[in-house]
């Protein structure tokens, strides 16, 4: 008596072969497989700090991550690493060359290298109408980041710059950046390259 | 499915996809990495092991020691603390401070409390709560620090002070984290026991150090011989069951001395950005952390 | 030679898989003969030293002297036979009969399947070797050095090889279930040998990307590569053996994919020091190929309804039946393992050894001896040298996956629970475990004392074949001498 392993269908030996009951997937396993991948994605979402690769559990995002780091009394450069990565680099990529259309680069750019006091204004108040970076024409708007960075945030992220890419500048203490800002005061009007340019 | 070629690309692009995932990415973002510096001290880190160490990874590899112990530290949360570390000498107005900060604190108890500094003040608590607290106290003249305390029942056990991250491997080949924890996780083991020595009488005989230990162990990587003269300088200061017989004694085997080395060289003690952490309760940078073995503690090289 | 189906009708009392052509039957005989009885030899070699690991809890000191019997290397070792020596060969021979089976064809060259089995029980051997010399790579299981995992690859390649041109071959256009999942699996250890292998011994990466890469390599070969082989094997099986005809496979096709996509995502610990996206990423992966786990149970519930008399009337069934519901029970384990990553750390605990012993023997074995149980007859033509042995390996079996799995679970839990109290010593932990370590040391002796039957039953089976055409080809010389010496 042996089993077939052939699949036309041979007749039936002594009876004993019946079609399996097997059919379509049971709707609750599909049910199921739905509910299991919205719960992924929550879960992903919580856990997964978004294929950040800086990002170790129990941290769930950078942000959380930079506001466990210790208060420091001087730059920390880590955090204006952080800083500029998630403000900056949008535009002005993270390796600091700029993306054409949006803005122009940072590394090596005589204007991130330049006077101190020339360079804190541009991200306090912002930045407007046509300059030249690096020899190359641009004409855009930044806006201003006074608002929502601290001095100490603004000094770590321009330290960074000025350090950063080849770039070899000094850094920007919180106290510059503080003092520069009781100058300008509460100007909304962002800053126009040659008004900076007066700046020393 | 009828066709083998749809069922070989269905299966080509699914692994694929994982490949991506779990090998190129993390190659991407893991296997680039080169040293970082310790926050805020600013230390370079890892520093490679020393070469006994080096090779002491080899001995561990060999012998499968991963199979028993782990290298992975588990942190279940970060938390602040506020410690106090100089009371000043407005002791009215720190009491008083430190009451605002304690609500339920009685004044002797606050007076006790400055005695003996630094003493934490409060624990897990928020940022800003802590923060606001610092702020009070050393506005009263007292000097209070925020402490970041990684936490978690691993950390609550001494087997290090934050979670691992890929740092502390960066320079090893192989990296063994271990699967299983059937002895204790050795990620920070040349901290909790910096002597060589103790570590050579372990693998000789772990029960002659540890009571109840399941460990086995490893007398091949030891010499038993006969005393010759003064008798040598590496020999195990052994006592009781464990010592040999009487002109006789145990010295290491170079594998010994190198697993040793390696033991004591995982430390895993820096705070870094990824992992960050304050050093020593009494605030001033710790000794610098390093993967390297400590120069003191163990008179076996 | 007397026909193979003859003698197996005369010879089985229950049910034996028919034999298929004769030319068929010819070309798988000593290609899968030299793939099952190596295999067999490293099973109950792994299972030796696995006990010996086991018995060195009870006494730390116990053979601690010689070098290549200290704990580390033994269980590295007993871990590689299981898997490399064991279940790969096994899944390999099972896998290319049913490449030949269902597709009415025969092997495509049966000469370079023998020889790949060789190179493959080769490469365990030198593998072996490496391992107790303390040549092992440390990576978990991927325990072979480079030279020996070279072989196993190349076994691997050939036998890989002669099963995609038999598929390729087949006069059977439909393919069913089991030979979509075979297919799959030959690409799939493929892959993930060769990368993990490449990158880890041959060329390897910095830093914790090799830990990366190790956990997506067990993650795979355990989670999928296991369940493809194991499941297509059951999936062409289970009907047949119980009397039915198989039917439609929508459902393998969900198994089929949701392990193909979700399960290739396992393996990575939440306390591994690797960027936070990749443990959650797989706990994702876990969760969700659980849904597999479910659909398999969907499936032998629709063949088996009605006839579950059937699975336990035929000890063959058993294997298979107690080899899904290993499966099943593994994978449940596996989701709460990496649930519970990130607040009760049981990933560290013996309850992963004892979901590997539900994944790796009580699954893949398993369902590997059920399998070998039922085609070797109508291989080799005669039915098994002893049926008691036969049937006594499965209770064996059976009771040692109990007397293992279970302690070590409960133990695994118990360990959990006093590794979050700080409070607690770490001897005292240990401790802890000791008594369910004790039982499952019963298991594992039960688990050899089943894996020694199997082996001699085979070994038994294959030298009565072989004693029989020597005495054909003896009976056969002297009656031509004797027929000359006449004639002189």
């Amino acid at each position: 008596m042996s089993v077939e392993m052939r699949r036309p269908a041979q007749p039936a030996t002594e009876g004993r072969e019946e079609p399996t009951p097997q059919g379509a997937v049971p709707m609750w396993l599909f049910i199921l497989l739905f509910v299991a991948l919205f719960w992924g994605m929550n879960y992903f979402d919580r856990h997964g700090a978004w294929f950040n690769g800086r990002v170790y559990a129990p941290y769930r995002s950078l942000a959380e991550l930079q506001m466990h780091q210790p208060p420091t009394g001087g730059i920390n450069l880590e955090r204006g690493r952080a800083v500029y990565e998630s403000v900056c680099a949008l535009c002005h990529g993270v390796d600091g060359k700029g993306k054409p259309g949006q803005a122009p680069p940072l590394a090596g750019a005589e204007w991130v290298l330049g006077p101190v006091n020339r360079l804190v204004r541009i991200p306090l108040a912002g930045l407007t109408g046509p300059i030249e970076v690096n020899g190359q024409q641009w004409n855009l708007a930044m806006p201003a980041m006074g608002a929502a960075l601290s001095d100490e945030d603004l000094a770590a992220v321009l330290s960074y710059m000025r350090t950063s890419w080849g770039n070899k500048g000094t850094e920007v203490t919180a106290e510059q950046v503080g003092a520069v800002r009781k100058e300008i005061g509460n100007r909304t009007q962002p800053f126009t390259a040659a008004e900076l340019l007066t700046v020393q | 499915m009828r066709h083998g070629a749809l069922v070989y690309l269905g299966a080509f692009f699914a692994l694929a996809l994982s490949w991506t995932g779990f090998v190129l990415t993390p190659q991407m973002q893991v296997g680039q990495m080169v040293a970082t510096n310790t926050v805020p001290a600013g230390a370079r880190y890892p520093v490679a092991r020393p070469g006994l160490a080096q090779q002491g990874l080899q001995v561990y590899r060999a012998n499968g020691c991963a199979y028993c112990h782990s290298q992975q530290v588990w942190q279940q949360g970060t938390v602040f603390d506020v410690m106090l570390t100089d009371g000043g000498t407005n002791q009215p107005g720190v009491v008083a401070a430190l009451q605002a900060v304690m609500p339920r604190l009685s004044r002797p108890e606050a007076l006790q409390l400055l005695e003996g500094l630094p003493k934490p003040v409060l624990r897990g608590v928020s940022r800003e709560e802590a923060e606001s607290a610092v702020k009070k106290l050393t506005t009263s003249g007292a000097k209070a620090t925020l402490w970041i305390e990684a936490v978690g029942p691993d950390l609550a056990r001494g087997w290090g002070k934050r979670r691992s991250v890929p740092e502390d491997f960066l320079y090893d080949y192989p990296v063994l984290l271990g699967a299983q924890r059937v002895g204790p996780d050795l990620a920070d083991v040349g901290v909790r026991q910096p002597d060589v020595g103790w570590h050579l009488r372990h693998l000789y005989a772990p029960a002659s150090v540890v009571t109840g230990s399941v460990m086995p162990g490893y007398p091949y990587l030891f010499e038993k011989r006969r005393v010759v003269g003064a008798g040598s300088a590496d020999a195990l200061a052994l006592s009781g069951d464990h010592a040999p017989e009487v002109g006789y004694e145990v010295v290491p085997k170079p594998e010994a001395k190198a697993l040793a080395a390696y033991l004591v060289s995982l430390r895993a003690d820096a705070p870094l950005f990824t992992a960050p952490f304050s050093v020593g309760a009494s605030g001033g940078p710790a000794a610098p952390a390093t993967n390297a073995a400590p120069t003191a503690g163990g008179g076996v090289p | 030679m007397v026909s193979p189906e003859a003698k197996a009708k005369a010879a089985a009392g229950a049910p034996a898989i028919d034999a298929g052509s004769a030319e068929e039957t010819v070309s798988c005989r000593w290609p899968l003969l030299v793939l099952f009885l190596g295999a067999a030899g490293w099973l109950v070699a792994g299972s030796l030293l696995g006990l010996l690991a086991s018995i060195k809890f009870h006494s730390p000191m116990f053979l601690a002297e010689p070098a290549w019997l200290t704990y580390g290397r033994v269980k590295a070792a007993s871990a590689a036979l299981l898997v490399y020596g064991f279940c790969v060969p096994t899944a390999l021979g099972v896998g290319l009969w049913l490449m030949s089976r269902l597709g009415r064809v025969a092997l495509a060259g049966p000469v370079v399947a023998g020889f790949g089995g060789g190179l493959l029980h080769a490469g365990v051997a030198v593998g072996l070797v490496g391992v107790l010399r303390g040549d092992g790579t440390g990576f978990l299981h991927l325990e072979f050095p480079a030279g020996a995992a070279g072989l196993v690859f190349l076994g691997y390649l050939l036998l890989g090889t002669v099963g995609v041109l038999t598929l390729y071959r087949r006069r059977e256009a439909r393919m069913e279930a089991a030979q979509w999942f075979v297919l799959a699996g030959l690409f799939w250890f493929g892959w993930i040998y060769s990368t993990a292998n490449l990158c880890l011994l041959v060329f390897p990466v910095r830093g914790v990307a090799q830990a990366a890469i190790n956990y997506w390599h067990t993650g795979n070969l355990l989670g999928v590569w296991m369940g493809l082989m194991g499941l297509g094997t059951v999936f062409a099986l289970l009907p047949r053996l119980a009397g039915r005809e198989p039917g439609r496979e929508y459902v393998a096709m969900f198994v089929f994919w949701v392990l193909l996509l979700f399960g290739s995502w396992t393996g990575i610990p939440a306390t591994a020091p690797l960027p936070a996206w990749m443990p959650a990423l797989s706990t994702v992966g876990t969760v969700l190929s659980g849904l597999g786990v479910l659909g398999v149970a969907v499936i032998v519930h629709q063949t088996l309804a009605g006839r579950y008399g059937s699975v336990w009337r035929d000890e063959r069934l058993r294997f298979l039946g107690l080899g899904v519901a290993a499966y099943v029970v593994g994978g449940v384990m596996q989701v709460v393992e990496a649930l519970s990553g990130r607040s009760w750390m049981l990933h560290f605990t013996w309850f992963t050894a004892a979901r590997e012993w539900m994944q790796v023997y009580g699954y893949l074995a398993l369902v590997m001896f059920g399998t070998v149980y039922a085609i070797v007859p109508a291989l080799v033509g005669v039915d098994w040298w002893s049926r008691r042995f036969l049937r006594l390996h499965f209770w064996l079996a059976g009771a040692g996956l109990l007397f293992v799995a279970a302690p070590l679970a409960a133990g695994g839990v118990v360990e959990a629970a006093r590794l979050l109290n700080p409070a607690l010593g770490f001897v005292e932990v240990s401790r802890g475990t000791l008594m369910f370590l004790r039982l499952s040391t019963i298991g594992e002796l039960l688990i050899l004392a089943g894996n020694g039957l199997f082996f001699v039953n085979l070994a038994g089976t294959v030298a009565g074949i072989c004693r029989r055409a020597l005495a054909d080809a003896l009976r056969r010389w002297g009656a031509e001498t004797t027929g000359e010496g006449a004639a002189a």
